[in-house]
């Protein structure tokens, strides 16, 4: 009875106050910012997602940071100097303290940096010598000795990093967290596999500090650190990240004031852009993520004699209607992709276009062209002497906008093409990259998020010992232009490289390992008196040191 | 003290009061009597109408309507373009609409995919209803089985089968599903191996219950003594005059089964897209929830319908069962 | 008595001991390896093995687990949260889940018992079919679809309630998931309580005092509620921990860090970790036993013929 009694009250008082909700964000210098999911970990050797990553940018600072722009300029580092050859790169650290009162030292990034090779997670491949190339880093991450890595302490303020080859973005990765310092002296006073998973065992040197944390909770507390070299700048006293899983309470969380930035899907966005007075507030940008329907090449596969044809793949890749997939079902802003390396991504660091930038490049073979699907899937109908192909799709179900990418595309492919269905198969994130990682699939929906501005963060997933998603596809021409790009003759000619590259893209794209599907977009609300967020495609997504409240 | 002598205006005739005239026992067979106490009983008519209604659309519907529940309803424009229906509110044919579509008919509106809500909502319904039905069916096959051997063979059997129940049904349900998706795919599967998992061991103990009760009864010595074996008793003697609680323990199991797959579908172990169930569609209308409210509210209704049909249909025959609590 | 307890709690103990291990053997028998494999090479992974304790015989590893579990601990993390300790990152979750089920199972009881007597008290009048179909509401809408409808009306359209759960402010934050947790209990305690005090009212006894001239609130409180409360408790038990584990959605629905949500992220996030929910299931099923404990104990308090009956079967 009280129950009803109180609701019957809320229900008179909502008649008569109306519809609330003030605008009142912000206004306390108090940032509420949502997140799309938990944080995996807090500790940079271990974390493996864009919010884990963001979260830990907001508080470690690496020896560089990427500007509004995208580009390199220092962070801890105050100056740093780099050989004639490319090869040696030598950082002059700034007097930067820990949130503890320890001095950041070059000790700090030698430690990060060996124990990260020597803990060999997932993203330890980033030392390696298919991104950053640091000497040594995959002998340490196989076992070696990792005093052996190419990196020294000359004093406590210079940090020397030795490179098996020049690496044209190696400023810009010093921004990614597993280049960030971890303080020895304090990791090793934190009981054993609990660094960074309570704000007592996580210590910040970045313009912000944990003040509640435990590790899957969906409220993250940060304040202000005053310790931070560069506090004068930070102008958010209190930063709260709240997890928000649905798209629709993502929205009327903004509505009523409790979050400022927010980001929402596309039947959101669409709700938005109705709302003249809301749709002002609205941002789109690009995030870089590529999403593809990859294909399992692997003959020991069930299906994989169908799928280990290059004119069935080039069937389904030629069947999807990629506007229409953008068009009616991610409708945030996401563009059509006909090329491997997404679009406004990666430009070009002498002319300044972007890698893919011409769509059109590859439009022999990438299309939506109904009457060519078919062609090729007769073809293949012949050649493999069945007239019907059954694959399973599979894809991660942990919210986005798969789920209806993958009905769209099972519609649109089975619709065009007279024999093939596909059946959807939902699984949850682990168990859908261990069956990617394990080639157990015949097709998987992937959104490969890419970690550096450079077009070799998505070229370097096919070569034959990329082992991220398992094609079980070889090409040793591949290959050989891939090594040539990153350790080879090419790696200190930035135009042959560029080149090189397209020829890369070229082969796959013929081979249709792939059939790309398009490029993400973030659509975001952000409250108006919140500026100076800066949305990155690569490497950290959203960097809040520099946001200025009003 | 003198002894009182009842005198004739001490009783009065009673005649034209209601008496209870004894139908339950009357010369009438006894699923007569109960079909007589469950009809007069409006409430559990009533849930007899709902449910029958929701089943008539959820068989019907799908098959007489203009779209498949799969189907993306879209037209291709001018430039080329595909424009599919997407997200509109429920609208009736014949232009009154302001879209491209405005010539076709959607009674519930369409979803974000742009599928008739109408067709998607009762196939969905159709797929809820055909899983409780067989998962509650197979539930009532073992759950009977195993309660009428415990209680019937009594003793160390009964013992040691009354143990296992303890131990399985303490391992609370969220934590078998959670182990039983570790191991299986979802689906339509999962949700029934997780309803067989966890609901036969209420029927088992109302079976046993009712078996110890009637195995002292007269008839089923009779039965030893004329030599029949155990197996004909529990199944031939025992089972048919088990079967009135049972029905409504089935009764009440068949909406907690339908909640339970809506729970899994939720979650996302459940039905997988596009088919549909009633727990998918609420669960792909609660994420526009707030700005196309119409999504979520068919799929809320059938399962609210479903649910208050089922638990009256229950109750009635509860007490059409044992009729003195309806009768007092 | 004593030894009616005694006997019982070692049932208990016996119970919990046989689910631990079933679980332990269900989840060592689960294809894959608990840890992420996915770069590891093939003597990695026998190494890590070897350290975790895995190619030891199943029985070993179970006497491990178990002398582990007696130390009060329940071992780390595989693939979740760094392979940090469970023990605390469960107590915090569990603290919270505890919170809102406690709340919504005193106002489910509170509630339900109310809407039951005023039911059974005016059988077959209006009032009763309207605690009937309030009743009812309660088994027809899963929790979390109220949960939304709250939260839509509560928290946006009158901001009366915090949007999402907010730690630090419990009070308010708790209201709007307790209650939509406690429909299931209201419903279910409403609908047994009318059928069980209709029963007592009917009884011979009632009648009799009825006949000795008591009547009203007297009779109600001393021969009919004491009497029909006894069964009611054994609804609430299971209703306790259903409340504990069942609040999943909720709990993800309005970002409350709690048991159900932990759940799910060992088996749906982004790392599958079997220690979490070994320690998860072995935590549910103790608290499901403890809570059948309580109430068996309780029972033969208040019910002097189960007593009876237990010394007559031990003797």
């Amino acid at each position: 009875m009280k129950k009803i009694l109180m609701a019957a009250l809320l229900l008179v008082t909502m008649i008569f106050t109306g519809c609330g909700g003030s605008d009142n964000a912000g206004s306390d210098g108090k940032l509420n910012v949502m997140l799309g999911s938990n944080v995996v970990s807090l500790d940079s050797a271990q974390a493996t997602d864009s919010v884990s990553f963001e979260v830990i940018a907001d508080c470690i600072d690496g020896l560089m940071q990427l500007d509004a722009e995208g580009k390199a300029i220092p962070a801890l580092a105050e100056n740093y100097a780099v050989s004639t050859d490319g090869k040696t790169y030598t950082f002059h650290l700034r007097d930067a303290k820990w949130a503890n009162g320890d001095p950041v030292t070059a000790n700090d990034f030698v430690f990060a940096w060996r124990r990260h090779c020597q803990k060999a997670e997932e993203y330890s491949y980033v030392m390696g010598n298919t991104v950053a190339c640091v000497k040594n880093a995959d002998a340490v991450i196989k076992g070696a000795d990792p005093t052996t890595l190419g990196v020294a302490a000359l004093d406590d303020k210079t940090f020397v990093v030795e490179l098996d080859a020049p690496v044209p973005f190696f400023l810009s990765l010093m921004a990614f967290p597993t280049f960030y310092p971890v303080n020895e002296k304090f990791y090793n006073s934190v009981e054993a596999g609990s660094y960074g998973t309570s704000p007592e065992t996580f210590l910040s040197n970045g313009a912000f500090m944990l003040t509640s944390y435990i590790p899957g909770t969906a409220n993250i507390q940060l304040k202000k650190n005053d310790s931070y070299w560069n506090a004068a700048q930070v102008a958010v006293d209190a930063f709260q990240y709240q997890v928000v899983s649905s798209s629709d309470n993502a929205l009327t969380s903004f509505k009523n004031g409790t979050l400022n930035v927010v980001n929402i899907g596309g039947n959101q966005v669409a709700h938005v852009k109705q709302d003249a007075e809301l749709a002002k507030n609205l941002k789109t940008f690009s995030s870089g993520y590529l999403y593809y329907l990859s294909f399992n090449q692997d003959p020991k596969n069930h299906h994989a004699g169908a799928l280990a044809n290059v004119n069935l793949r080039l069937a389904i890749s030629n069947a999807v209607d990629r506007e229409s997939l953008v068009d009616n079902f991610v409708m945030n802003g996401a563009k059509a992709t006909y090329t491997a390396v997404p679009v406004d991504f990666a430009p070009n660091a002498e002319t300044g276009k972007f890698f893919a930038e011409d769509q059109k490049r590859f439009s022999d073979v990438v299309s939506f062209n109904v009457d060519k699907a078919r062609q090729y899937l007769e073809a293949a109908k012949g050649e493999l002497g069945t007239d019907s192909f059954a694959l399973n799709l599979i894809y991660s179900n942990d919210g986005g906008s798969a789920t209806k990418i993958v009905q769209a595309v099972k519609s649109q492919v089975e619709e065009n093409l007279p024999g093939v269905t596909i059946n959807l198969q939902p699984m949850p994130k682990a168990e859908y990259l261990s069956n990617v990682t394990s080639n157990s699939y015949d097709i998987a929906l992937v959104d490969w998020t890419p970690d550096y501005n450079d077009p070799m963060t998505f070229l370097t997933l096919w070569t034959t010992e990329g082992c991220e998603i398992a094609e079980h596809w070889s090409n040793a021409a591949y290959d050989q232009i891939i090594a040539a790009c990153t350790t080879g003759e090419f790696a200190d000619d930035y135009s042959a490289r560029w080149n090189a590259l397209y020829d890369a893209e070229e082969i796959l794209l013929r081979n249709a390992v792939i059939a790309p599907l398009y490029t993400d977009a973030n659509a975001v609300l952000i409250s108006p008196n919140v500026t100076g967020i800066e949305f990155h495609a690569a490497g950290i997504d959203r960097v809040f040191k520099n946001v200025k409240l009003q | 003290m003198t002894n009182y002598t009842p005198q004739g205006d001490d009783f009065e005739f009673i005649a034209d009061r209601d008496i209870s005239v004894d139908e339950n026992f009357a010369a009438q067979g006894y699923w007569k009597g109960v079909a007589i106490h469950f009809f007069r009983n409006k409430f559990a008519v009533t849930g007899l109408i709902l449910v029958g209604v929701i089943m008539t659309f959820a068989v019907l519907a799908p098959i007489v309507s203009t779209y498949g529940y799969q189907e993306i309803v879209s037209i291709v424009d001018a430039g080329g373009k595909e424009i599919t229906a997407k997200s509109l509110s429920p609208q009736i044919g014949g232009g009154g609409a302001d879209n491209l579509f405005a010539d076709r008919t959607f009674l519930f509106g369409t979803d974000d995919m742009g599928r008739d809500l109408w067709t998607r909502t009762w196939q969905g319904a159709r797929v809820s209803l055909i899983i409780a039905f067989v998962a509650i069916f197979i539930d009532m096959l073992i759950g009977t089985s195993y309660g009428l051997i415990s209680g019937y063979f009594g003793g160390m059997v009964d013992n040691a089968m009354q143990r296992f129940i303890e131990i399985a049904g303490s391992i609370p349900t969220l934590v078998i599903i959670s182990i039983l998706a570790i191991f299986m795919e979802k689906g339509i599967g999962l949700v029934i191996a997780s309803l067989l998992i966890t609901e036969w061991i209420g029927m088992s103990k109302i079976a046993r219950a009712e078996c110890l009760k009637l195995k002292e009864r007269e008839y089923v010595l009779a039965s030893r003594t004329l030599g029949a074996g155990s197996f004909h008793i529990i199944f031939k003697q025992i089972l048919p005059n088990t079967i009135g609680p049972i029905i409504t323990q089935v009764m009440f199991s068949i909406p907690v089964a339908i909640f339970t797959e809506a729970f899994l579908s939720f979650v996302g172990v459940g039905i997988v897209l596009p088919q549909c169930s009633i727990g998918s569609l609420i669960e792909a209308g609660f994420n526009n929830v707030t700005i196309l409210p119409y999504q979520i509210l068919p799929p809320i209704c059938v399962l609210a319908i479903l649910m208050l049909g089922f638990n009256l249909i229950g109750d009635g025959f509860r007490e059409a069962l044992a009729p003195k609590l309806e009768d007092m | 008595m004593t030894r009616y307890v005694a006997k019982r709690i070692l049932m208990s103990a016996l119970t919990l001991l046989a689910i631990i291990f079933v679980l332990f053997v269900l989840i060592r028998i689960v294809p894959g390896d608990p840890f992420p494999v996915e770069r590891m090479s093939a003597e990695m992974i026998l190494q890590k093995r070897e350290e975790l304790g895995l190619n030891k015989p199943i029985l070993e590893q179970f006497v491990n687990y178990m002398s582990m579990l007696l130390s009060g601990s329940f071992g780390n993390g595989t693939s979740l949260y760094n392979g940090a300790p469970i023990k605390p990152i469960m107590t915090a979750c569990l603290i919270n889940s505890f919170k809102i089920g406690v709340l919504s199972i005193l106002c489910g009881t509170a509630v339900g018992l109310a809407i039951g007597i005023v039911a059974a008290l005016n059988r077959g009048k209006f009032l009763d079919g309207l605690c009937t179909v309030v009743s009812i509401l309660g088994v027809c809408i899963p929790s979390y679809v109220f949960m939304i409808f709250l939260q839509y009306f509560f928290a946006y359209k009158i901001p009366f309630f915090p949007y999402f759960f907010d730690p630090s402010n419990f009070l308010t934050s708790a209201v709007m998931p307790a209650m939509s947790l406690s429909l299931f209990a209201v419903s279910t305690i409403a609908r047994f309580t009318r059928n069980e005090m209709i029963e007592v009212l009917n009884s011979d006894y009632v009648k009799l005092a009825e006949a000795k001239g008591l009547y009203g609130f007297e009779l109600i409180r001393r021969h009919v509620l004491r009497n029909a409360l006894i069964p009611i408790v054994t609804v609430i038990a299971p209703l306790v921990v259903d409340l504990l584990t069942g609040a999943m959605v909720i709990e993800k629905i309005y970002g409350i860090n709690g048991v159900g949500k932990l759940m799910v992220d060992a088996i749906a996030g982004q790392g599958v970790d079997y220690n979490y929910v070994l320690a998860l299931g072995i935590v549910f099923s103790a608290l499901y036993i403890g809570v059948m404990l309580a109430l068996d104990i309780l029972y033969g308090i208040i019910d002097p013929r189960i007593r009876l009956a237990a010394k007559e079967g031990g003797a």
